[in-house]
């Protein structure tokens, strides 16, 4: 799995719609979702409650800047470094 | 009793929150400090207890650290012994009450805070939103119109092709049509052995898969009855919703059209959780779309049903559990255009409750599957029945898509319009905004998507004065799957309707493009909100064609006529639309052959 992760450039943002009673639901709800998926660095980019719930996007940082970057490890492999 | 406020710009650069509250509360007499924005912590604090005030408003947008600035911020405060005489509230961008409440301020607002907001807790008062926030207005788009031509020849052309449509149809009828007549008397009996007795009826005129429905208890393949717990589980979910559902408004001006988006995911739960969030999302109207094999099978199921594909079936049960949950100010279309169902799908809408419904002989004859003079008697009785329900439909030209050109098509929606008019009828005028075959071959858009969709619009306008509504959906194939560029164009488009102030659009959601399965929720919102934006970005300013519009506007007149003038010398409107005069094999209008020789003579 963290092959997979590796690849990602910076983040992996998960845009959906949640039924949910409020924001603070949603968050707990998307943060849920977030952990499930093995996501550690995760924030909500936005999130808007209307009616029966929630528009959100969360983001699971894989790479921040200044890291090591699993997609230049990857690469170096590949090459044979 | 006023109240002394100091405003603190905490963010270094935007503090037109705080100039804007200011404003605000001088107007109702309290009076304000705004301190500059470069201000250290220490020295925010010493002002505050220089100007002895009630209280402190504090805008800063949070961003990486900034709530540990805050936080420290509410501590100098502590140590200061300020909080007991002074109140503190946070707004900005990002800024919730919860989060405010965590850092310790006594308020906390985000960007969508109002200024009466503020000023309510500047005086320690309950804020009560101001309904008119939340109000929105079923609006009747004909209302307004009076339907004279403008143009005498087309008028005079049209009259003769109705005299002929009519009279053609003077002695015949259809399963169709006796059908919607059953459907009528079911609806109006109270008597359960006289319904039985109806249904039997009614089966009879059904094909057989209907008709086995009926007899044995069948369904299409593709359905499944809800159960009763989904059912009882559903009403629940919508009772709980409806308490709290609160419509926004998209439009910034008068002038804006108002916006329909179209549902069916194949189950009518689904479609109700889609219509109720794009109801919270600013929707007008919302639009009924049915499964395509339904338009091509005589008669309807019972029950309340899903759908495992594209299109939710129209049965009583299911039109009338999706009225019931659409807010009572929320327009609400069911298309009956294009199959051997026509009438009996105005009638049941009728019944149900909706607002509008759709019918064009020569979309649904030529674009749609259903053979044309099946069609052209059912859709005269059809817009009969809906001159008795009092429901305007729109008369769609979505045999463009298939490669018809505009001309034809726009000749072809004349004349079901002035059929409309004969027959009692408030017709809307439904021209694409799309990037058709026709231009795509003939290279009206080339240069801009602006020019062509404007010319549609002058054209019918030079024509006759009638409600225009185009669609549907607005951008019609100019659409990827990609969601920012999905969500653009329908904006775009959007923006250029308003700018040509017609009264209505439809609106795809950003999965428009997307085959590969159902439309999602999030992607109506999407589409929802660019159109909202991009209303507010142009709010009374417009959009300018260029010369081409207009020349193209006279073009498109002169060949409608050209058209008219053909049908009318062919002196049968049914035998025209056989043989290609409002759009041929060539152009992509094949004549539809769902209900051909099912016609009854009387």
């Amino acid at each position: 799995m963290q092959d997979v992760f590796s690849r990602v450039l910076d983040a992996i943002d998960i845009e959906t719609y949640l039924i949910c009673e409020s924001e603070d639901e949603c968050k707990e709800i998307i943060y849920g979702i977030l952990n499930k998926m093995g996501l550690k660095d995760v924030s909500i980019v936005f999130i808007e409650h209307n009616g029966p719930g929630a528009r959100v996007r969360a983001r699971g940082y894989i790479h921040k800047p200044g890291d090591t970057y699993g997609w230049l490890e990857i690469n170096r492999r590949a090459d044979g470094q | 009793m006023k109240k002394k406020v100091l405003l603190v710009p905490l963010d270094p650069v935007h503090d037109i929150g705080l100039k804007l509250i200011k404003k605000g509360l001088q107007e109702v007499g309290h009076s304000t400090i705004l301190l500059p924005p470069d201000l250290s912590q220490e020295e925010i604090i010493s002002k505050i207890i220089e100007s002895q005030v009630d209280t402190v408003l504090i805008s800063r947008t949070l961003g990486y650290g900034v709530a540990e600035v805050l936080g420290r911020f509410i501590d100098l405060a502590d140590a200061a012994g300020l909080r007991d005489n002074v109140r503190f509230a946070l707004g900005g961008m990002a800024i919730t009450p919860k989060l405010a409440a965590e850092l310790g301020f006594d308020a906390g607002f985000g960007p969508e805070t109002t200024i009466e907001e503020a000023i309510a807790f500047v005086e320690g008062r309950e804020y009560l939103p101001d309904q008119k926030r939340s109000l929105k207005v079923k609006r009747d788009i004909t209302s307004k119109y009076d339907y004279k031509y403008k143009n005498n020849r087309i008028k005079k052309l049209l009259d003769e092709i109705t005299d002929q449509i009519l009279d053609w149809t003077a002695d015949k009828t259809s399963p169709g049509v006796k059908r919607a007549h059953i459907r009528e008397e079911i609806f109006k009996s109270k008597n359960d052995k006289d319904k039985a007795e109806l249904k039997k009826q009614y089966a009879a005129l059904c094909d057989s898969s209907v008709k086995n429905h009926y007899l044995k208890g069948d369904l299409h393949n593709k359905t499944r009855l809800l159960t009763f717990e989904e059912i009882r589980a559903f009403d629940e979910y919508i009772n709980k919703l409806k308490k709290k559902m609160i419509l926004k408004t998209i439009q910034k001006t008068e002038e804006n059209p108002i916006v329909f988006i179209q549902y069916g995911t194949g189950c009518p739960f689904m479609d109700i959780a889609h219509i109720k969030l794009a109801e919270a999302w600013g929707a007008d109207g919302v639009i009924h779309f049915d499964p395509s094999w339904g338009a091509r099978t005589e008669g309807f199921y019972e029950g309340f049903l899903t759908h495992e594909e594209d299109g939710s079936v129209i049965t009583t049960e299911n039109l009338f559990k999706i009225k019931d949950c659409i807010d009572e100010n929320v327009l609400w279309q069911v298309r009956a255009h294009r199959g051997v169902n026509t009438p009996e799908t105005v009638v049941i809408a009728g019944n149900a409750g909706a607002d509008l419904t759709k019918i064009n002989i020569a979309y649904g004859s030529l674009g749609g599957g259903t053979d044309p003079a099946r069609l052209t008697v059912d859709a005269v009785e059809a817009i009969k029945f809906a001159a008795k329900y009092k429901m305007p439909f729109d008369v769609v030209t979505n045999e463009e898509l298939s490669g018809v050109p505009a001309y034809k098509a726009f000749a072809g929606m004349l004349i079901v319009t002035n059929l409309a008019l004969r027959l009692g009828a408030k017709p809307i005028l439904q021209p694409l905004f799309c990037y058709s075959p026709e231009v795509i071959l003939g290279g009206q858009m080339a240069d801009n998507y602006i020019d062509f969709n404007s010319a549609k619009i002058y054209g019918l306008r030079e024509i006759i004065n009638a409600p225009i509504w185009p669609g549907a959906p607005i951008g019609f194939l100019t659409h990827t799957e990609d969601r920012i560029q999905s969500s653009l164009t329908t904006a775009l488009h959007a923006a250029l309707a308003s700018s040509l102030k017609v009264d209505a659009i439809s609106i795809s959601s950003s999965d428009e493009a997307f085959s590969g399965g159902p439309i999602t929720g999030a992607s109506r919102i999407d589409t929802l909100r660019a159109t909202q934006e991009i209303f507010r970005f142009f709010g009374h300013a417009e959009i300018t064609p260029t010369i081409k519009a207009r020349e193209w506007a006279d073009e498109l007149v002169e060949c409608i006529e050209d058209v008219l003038i053909k049908v009318a010398d062919k002196g049968d409107f049914v035998q025209s639309l056989y043989d290609g005069l409002l759009g041929n094999k060539e152009e992509g209008a094949y004549p539809g052959r769902a209900g051909k020789n099912t016609i009854i003579k009387i």
